[in-house]
């Protein structure tokens, strides 16, 4: 038995590049256990810190539906939900209440067993992936205190495979309703997934090249030292294999304009068409839980984590700035969602096979002469100078054309006087 | 190959275009109005204002009804109460012989009889009236200040109850045509539509004044 429990014992010791998870953190701000528990003190710690992020985790709901709203609204001219409470703030709250006392119906001849289970998978497993990303770090004495639960030294490819786990759950949920919609819904999501896994797993690829290890707290500490150091800025080609990162993370999540699985004018709602009250709202609990995962993750690979825009300025262990750019990328999605139009099926797919997939292998190629260059070993500041040299001719000329095009479309608005 | 990367460039720099322009959106003023909390649409471009001929909630001047009871029988749904007696001193008596309304400019009425001639005004001379609602007050009018002066008809009933009960009336309008008085109308500002009350009791409005008959 207590060698049992030794294996948690292990895990709350692990320290991957000298730093420690949110367990041992706990263990030692708390106040010790009663004797007869301090046999399994390791497990209450991991335990507690699980219970953490459960907890916390399905509160970025409650916060990002009243965000979409209110950026959708803002987009729109219009003021997005404003009775309950000032501003609207509390509509979520409100809505949740709700969904809670509804009927919780389930539709007949359908599969009874999968159609309850589906919610709970998708739930479990987009709280999964919460498990490997550090929100930031502690320095307690001598040892660093990582906010994550599991330090594992395999986090980000843990992260990719439990992620698609979200896909069976979908297909359950499509397959158990016994509607054509659901059903659907639930198999353009799995295409869907499945082919846009390549260029994420592709992109993260480039960026593990350079920085040589799969641990996220591990690829969060080569970023320290500022603005500059971040892995976006490294190389010209992980540059571009952050858009294409976030472009994929878009139709991993099902969001416009890769929102095929839930496209209203085709498939009423998509795989949740049949859910009502809460198994309805867990459904959108892991959607806004999954989008802010993966921002999550964008920022750890590519924005730097927790690290500061500058170097040594890490306001409470660089949470905040950690929360902060994952709900400014979480904003540039909604911001995307209430910019383009939905694709067609062919258009997805051929976004996806002739494009993305492609430029990641062309910069899983260009990381790797780029490293040839500059030195394998440690990708230092060395590149850094060139890299940003190509990086910011090519911003110019793009945002040249850009401001051409915005600059363009008012001339077109212009009313042409009727001769 | 030159098509496939001029491809890429037209789609990212075209969904950038399309981003700023969302982007600028969101700085624009809202159109959206907050309306039982926030009037000031009524003074904004896209206010509409109530069409003529809108029916809307009913009101009586009761300085100048007669409580012939016409509305009362014409109305389909009943929702128009009337209670009246006679004055005593007998048949023929009369509350008073002949009263004026004076309406102003600004929308007032001043009730009371009127000094001199009434047909016609001239401009730039006073006007003395004598009030009788509330009563014995003499108050001095600017004829400039005056729209019109009207004649009051006999009234011969005291008025007890005049109640409309607007959760019943369907809004026909048929005890506007028949007020021989144009004294019955419905409202045709923004109160004669948003009355909305919490209690089904609160829509019966009483017009009977008894300060009238002193």
């Amino acid at each position: 038995m207590r060698q049992f429990f030794g294996i948690f014992g292990n895990l709350s010791e692990v320290t991957v590049g000298s730093s420690k998870p949110l367990a041992g953190l706990l263990l030692e701000i708390l106040p010790p256990l009663p004797a007869f528990l301090e046999e399994y003190e390791q497990l209450l710690a991991m335990i507690t810190a699980c219970g953490i992020f459960v907890g916390v985790v399905p509160l970025i709901p409650l916060v990002l539906v009243l965000a979409e709203r209110k950026v959708s609204a803002f987009i729109q001219d219009r003021t997005g939900p404003m009775r309950v409470g000032p501003w609207g703030i509390l509509q979520t709250l409100a809505d949740g209440v709700k969904l809670l006392f509804k009927e919780d119906l389930i539709p007949p001849y359908g599969d009874r067993v999968l159609f309850r289970l589906a919610p709970y998978i998708i739930v479990c497993f987009s709280l999964a992936a919460f498990v490997a990303i550090p929100f930031g770090a502690i320095d307690l004495g001598d040892e660093r205190y990582v906010f994550i639960v599991s330090n594992l030294n395999i986090g980000i490819f843990y992260i990719l495979a439990v992620s698609s786990v979200i896909v069976i759950g979908i297909i359950m949920a499509g397959w158990a309703s016994n509607s054509k919609w659901s059903l659907l819904g639930s198999l353009r999501s799995a295409a869907q997934m499945v082919s846009y896994e390549i260029p994420v797993g592709l992109s993260i690829l480039s960026v593990i090249m350079v920085v040589q290890t799969l641990n996220m707290q591990g690829i969060v500490d080569q970023q320290d030292g500022g603005l500059h150091s971040w892995l976006i800025f490294r190389t010209p080609f992980s540059f571009i294999a952050f858009f294409v990162f976030f472009i994929s993370a878009i139709a991993e999540v099902n969001r416009t304009p890769f929102d095929l699985p839930e496209a209203e004018s085709e498939l009423v709602a998509g795989f949740h068409t049949e859910y009502s009250g809460m198994r309805f709202a867990l459904f959108f609990i892991a959607e806004y839980a999954n989008m802010f995962a993966v921002c999550a993750i964008a920022v750890t690979l590519f924005l730097g984590g927790w690290q500061g825009v500058l170097p040594g300025i890490d306001i409470l262990g660089g949470l905040p700035g950690f929360v902060f750019k994952t709900l400014f990328l979480v904003f540039v999605m909604m911001w995307i969602r209430w910019t383009l139009p939905r694709l067609r099926v062919d258009q997805l797919m051929n976004l996806c096979w002739k494009y993305l997939i492609p430029v990641s292998f062309f910069n899983i190629l260009g990381v790797g002469i780029w490293m040839l260059i500059f030195g394998a070993d440690t990708m230092d500041m060395k590149s850094l100078g060139p890299s940003l040299v190509v990086i910011v001719i090519a911003v110019f000329i793009l945002l040249k054309q850009v401001f051409k095009g915005v600059s363009g479309t008012k001339r077109e608005t212009t009313p042409v006087p009727s001769s | 190959m030159v098509g496939y990367i001029s491809n890429i460039y037209v789609g990212v720099y075209t969904v950038l275009v399309g981003m700023v322009i969302t982007f600028k959106q969101m700085f624009k003023p809202r159109v959206t109005h907050q309306y039982p909390y926030q009037y000031e649409f009524e003074r904004k471009d896209n206010y509409r204002e109530i069409p003529i001929g809108n029916r809307g909630q009913l009101h009586n001047r009761v300085e100048d009804c007669i409580v012939c009871n016409k509305c009362a029988q014409i109305c389909p749904v009943d929702c128009i109460y009337i209670d009246s007696r006679k004055p005593s001193g007998g048949r023929g008596a009369k509350l008073w012989e002949s009263m004026n309304v004076v309406h102003l400019k600004d929308r007032k009425q001043i009730i009371g009889i009127v000094e001199g001639d009434t047909k016609k005004i001239e401009p730039d001379t006073e006007i003395t009236i004598n009030q009788t609602v509330p009563t014995g007050q003499t108050r001095k009018v600017s004829s400039n200040d005056v729209d019109r002066i009207v004649e009051r008809k006999k009234v011969t009933f005291y008025m007890d109850r005049f109640d409309i009960d607007m959760a019943l009336c369907m809004y026909c309008g048929l005890c506007t045509e028949v007020c021989p008085t144009e004294c019955l109308t419905m409202v045709d500002t923004l109160q004669g539509i948003e009355y909305s009350e919490f209690d089904r009791a609160n829509l019966n409005y009483s017009f009977v004044k008894p300060e009238l008959y002193k």
